[in-house]
């Protein structure tokens, strides 16, 4: 149901045509390796784009523009995936089917998307001085903000130490100081490179027809230098020697945090079996973490794990008292170990593969949800549509989760602590 | 049961009110494979105080959250959550000040999933031990909540916009409060409030109405029984308690939540259309294309994080907005000024126009989100009101009323500020 359409040599077009949605999306990335001398541009080129482009010079005559537009929305899309950074555009706009007779959307709004992308309103030939600074102090504040939410701040301080050979341990956004030393000439110099040397993935999702699409967006991209430059594969978790962390601030609960490794990346055959290990092990409320760790002995309110699948990474947090945490670390351990022995029930099997299909499933329900699985899938090297994976996950056995669990190990831990303890 | 459509929206709803009083709603999505069913109680956390077959209750603060808690305990060690897991849905659940929805979503097994939902919100089953043992996660949720500054920073503004109204206590409770709350508590608020003709079950998905209603007269029965009456017991005037509050945490920006205190606005189609003006009227004020907001976000005194709109709950009405900011208090003193701007004015037909256009198509889109409708569905039906009527009443609103609107809200007197500063070690 996705029809791909290579509109230029590293231009692709990607689309769902579905009558279904009352919106349509139309999303603009363009791939960079995730390094820590490009993060923080890639980060904050799309924000000062959205500032003012030469035929809407402000932000009041570029919102004025989507109101015009039914309420259509423009947003700076900033993506991690693996050892990729996608930097671009993600719109949002009402199908044609509820405009005005004789009016329409998705035409306009195409056309205003290139006019952001390739026709910012210049000052001495840059960036305006302006914009850049102005959202070079947002972009700092947003990246500050991070402390603000415990949870998000303490698993960041552990994957920046689990990951510190490896691109997954920089800051999605970059470094404060990074952000500090942009200039708009940088960044307008960048904004050239990256423009010339970026394979530029787009995606559509809406009542229109492919050959539609693709004409409308060819001409976006027509008269463009172009030089694009292929990117490595992905690869797995760069290996280093594993610690314990703790940090204290002035909190009234304790996060731990726990890292751990497996070399099943989602480019592996076991793919599927390590997914359906995280379901059981740590994710939703049926998992043996919720039910055991909260539901039996009330250590914490929340609790869960995640995998990073194009890295090979599982992480688990709670939300726990500060004089918990040792016995929290020690019971989330042993339910692993539980895993690793095999005791798994029928029911946890069958109950995380149902939660697995209902979510891929779903995945085809809503306009953003297609958007980022394919735009995601494509780039972390997921050779699968939901189907597939649907299937896979239904050929998955018991021996193959125990397997996968027995591939996780440890490798670091962070507890973010309060200061009266 | 009976179907109404709405060509303009490409919508349509099933409705019928059953003997019990239960509302049921099936809104038909052919072609989706998602259902999702929200089944909700018109029961908040300022409803604690009530009579029952002519007895008086004040419950303690906090009981409308642990009684959504608690309600996934069923008799013979039945585990809620596993069971619509089993059945490869999820279910969850939340509380506000004035409702509490129990929901799930699925793909497959929805009859089953469906039944699940109405047999466990309608059964009572709390025992000492579950009741005992819930308040350490509850304890922690509220430790996790003192942490978050967006939360603190509200509920410090509720305590100093409003005099009496329970807005002013947490939704959670306190430590202290559900330390009050036993079994017994639990059960005369789910008898008072969980009984169909003060509860509604709202369906999205590609499913059969009738099954829909057959299945809540079968598993909730036919009976009509009392619904427990809300004593509201708070006497609150326009103006605000007090100016300004203000809080310290770990936060790196100050953060700030500000709002001014409006008239409640009852139910039905007046009101509706009270609440819409109000939107457009936030809009005009401080939405993302007003020039105030333009301006303060080039002069760099408010950053994307910034966002407002008008709320509404059972007997309170807020004009509000939030945001990070060096300087909060010069944010307030943009928007009072810009208030009596426009008041002064008016606001220009064009701009008016375009923004109607675009609020129109902004609703239009979140109807594709099937929580977003299904939970407007069920907020609009508790205020006696067709959700699915919106495009009539904005085509009705004139810019007058707009500015009318902000002629009486954005005064000094009617507004709080809460700031929550950056302690003064954080580097």
């Amino acid at each position: 149901m996705i029809e791909v359409r290579e509109l230029f040599p590293g231009i692709t077009l990607r689309c769902c045509r579905d009558p279904r949605f009352k919106q349509g999306c139309l999303s603009l990335q363009m791939v960079r390796l995730m390094t820590g001398e490009e993060a923080a541009m890639n980060a904050l080129l799309p924000t000062v784009l959205l500032r003012g482009s030469r035929l809407h010079p402000d932000l009041r005559s570029i919102t004025r523009r989507l109101d015009e537009l039914y309420g259509a929305s423009v947003g700076a899309q900033v993506r991690r995936v693996g050892d990729y950074q996608t930097t671009g555009f993600y719109c949002g706009f009402m199908d044609d089917r509820f405009a005005m007779p004789g009016d329409r959307v998705m035409e306009p709004m195409a056309a205003f998307l290139k006019e952001l992308l390739l026709d910012p309103l210049l000052e001495d030939g840059v960036f305006s001085p302006d914009y850049v600074a102005g959202e070079k102090k947002n972009l700092i504040s947003t990246i500050q903000a991070e402390r603000n939410d415990k949870q998000i701040y303490a698993m960041s301080r552990l994957l920046k130490s689990m990951c510190r050979e490896d691109s997954f341990g920089l800051p999605r956004l970059g470094e404060v100081s990074q952000v500090e030393a942009i200039t708009p000439q940088s960044l307008h110099a960048h904004w050239q490179k990256i423009l010339k040397t970026s394979p530029i993935n787009l995606f559509y999702v809406g009542s229109q027809e492919t050959d539609r699409v693709a004409q409308l967006l060819r001409g976006m991209f027509r008269d463009m230098e172009r030089d694009c430059r292929s990117l490595p594969p992905q690869s797995p978790f760069k290996p280093c020697p594993g610690g314990d962390q703790a940090e204290t601030m002035d909190v009234a609960q304790g996060k731990l945090c726990m890292g751990f490794t497996t070399p099943i990346t989602n480019r592996d055959s076991q793919f599927a079996a390590m997914q359906v290990f995280n379901v059981i092990y740590g994710s939703g409320m049926t998992s043996k973490l919720f039910m055991n760790v909260r539901e039996k002995r009330s250590l914490c309110y929340s609790i869960g794990s995640g995998y990073y699948s194009t890295k090979g990474i599982v992480t688990v947090s709670a939300g726990i008292d500060f004089d918990k945490e040792e016995e929290t670390r020690q019971e989330i351990l042993r339910q692993l170990e539980i895993c690793k022995q095999g005791e798994i029930s029928n029911q946890e099997l069958e109950a995380a593969k149902q939660a697995l299909y209902s979510s891929l499933r779903a995945t085809n329900d809503s306009p953003g949800a297609i958007e980022s699985y394919y735009s995601t899938a494509v780039l972390s090297g997921l050779g699968m549509d939901p189907e597939a994976y649907l299937a896979a996950v239904a050929a998955v056995t018991r021996e193959q989760v125990v397997a996968a669990a027995q591939s996780v190990t440890l490798h670091s831990t962070y507890f973010l602590k309060g200061e009266s303890l | 049961m009976t179907y109404v459509s709405y060509p303009e929206l490409d919508e349509g709803v099933w409705r019928e009110t059953l003997e019990n009083g239960l509302t049921v709603m099936v809104v038909p999505r052919k072609g989706f494979t998602k259902k999702l069913a929200y089944f909700v109680t018109d029961f908040g956390s300022i409803h604690g105080d009530f009579t029952l077959e002519g007895k008086t209750y004040h419950a303690p603060y906090g009981v409308a959250h642990y009684l959504e808690h608690k309600m996934f305990d069923m008799p013979g060690g039945r585990d809620v959550s596993q069971e619509f897991a089993d059945l490869g849905a999820s279910v969850n659940a939340f509380t506000s000040y004035d409702m509490t929805a129990y929901y799930f979503g699925c793909t497959e097994g929805f009859r089953d999933c469906l039944r699940l939902l109405l047999e466990f919100v309608s059964t009572p089953y709390f025992t000492q031990e579950s009741v005992d043992k819930e308040r350490g996660i509850i304890d922690q949720e509220i430790g996790m909540n003192e942490d978050a500054p967006d939360t603190r920073v509200f509920e410090n503004l509720m305590r100093c916009l409003y005099k009496e109204h329970l807005i002013r206590e947490p939704i959670l409770g306190t430590r202290e409060t559900i330390r009050e709350i036993t079994p017994q508590v639990l059960e005369v608020c789910h008898k008072a409030f969980y009984t169909p003709g003060n509860m509604m079950l709202c369906v999205l998905g590609d499913v059969d109405p009738e099954e829909v209603a057959d299945l809540a007269r079968e598993v909730l029965g036919t009976e009509k029984r009392p619904v427990g009456q809300k004593l509201r017991p708070w006497k609150e005037d326009l103006s605000a308690g007090q100016a300004l509050v203000t809080d310290r945490m770990e936060v790196v920006m100050p953060t700030f939540q500000m709002a001014f205190k409006c008239q409640p606005l009852g139910n039905g189609e007046a009101a509706i259309r009270g609440e819409m003006v109000a939107d457009l009227a936030a809009e005009a004020l401080f939405g993302e294309s007003s020039p105030l907001y333009l301006k303060l976000y080039e002069q760099g005194l408010l950053d994307s994080s910034f966002g407002g709109g008008f709320e509404t709950i059972d007997g309170a009405a807020m004009l509000m907005c939030s945001g990070d900011s060096m300087d909060p208090e010069a944010v307030r003193d943009a928007i009072v000024r810009e208030g009596q701007r426009i008041v002064a004015e008016g606001i220009p037909e064009d701009d008016f126009l375009a923004m109607k256009r675009s609020a129109l198509g902004r609703r239009i889109r979140g109807l594709d989100s099937f929580d977003s409708t299904c939970f407007r569905l069920c907020a609009y039906h508790m205020s006696q009101f067709d959700y699915f009527g919106f495009p009539e009443v904005y085509r009705k609103i004139q810019a007058q009323e707009l500015v009318d609107f902000l002629a009486q809200a954005v005064c000094p007197e009617r507004c709080s500020l809460s700031i929550v500063y950056p302690k003064e070690e954080t580097k």
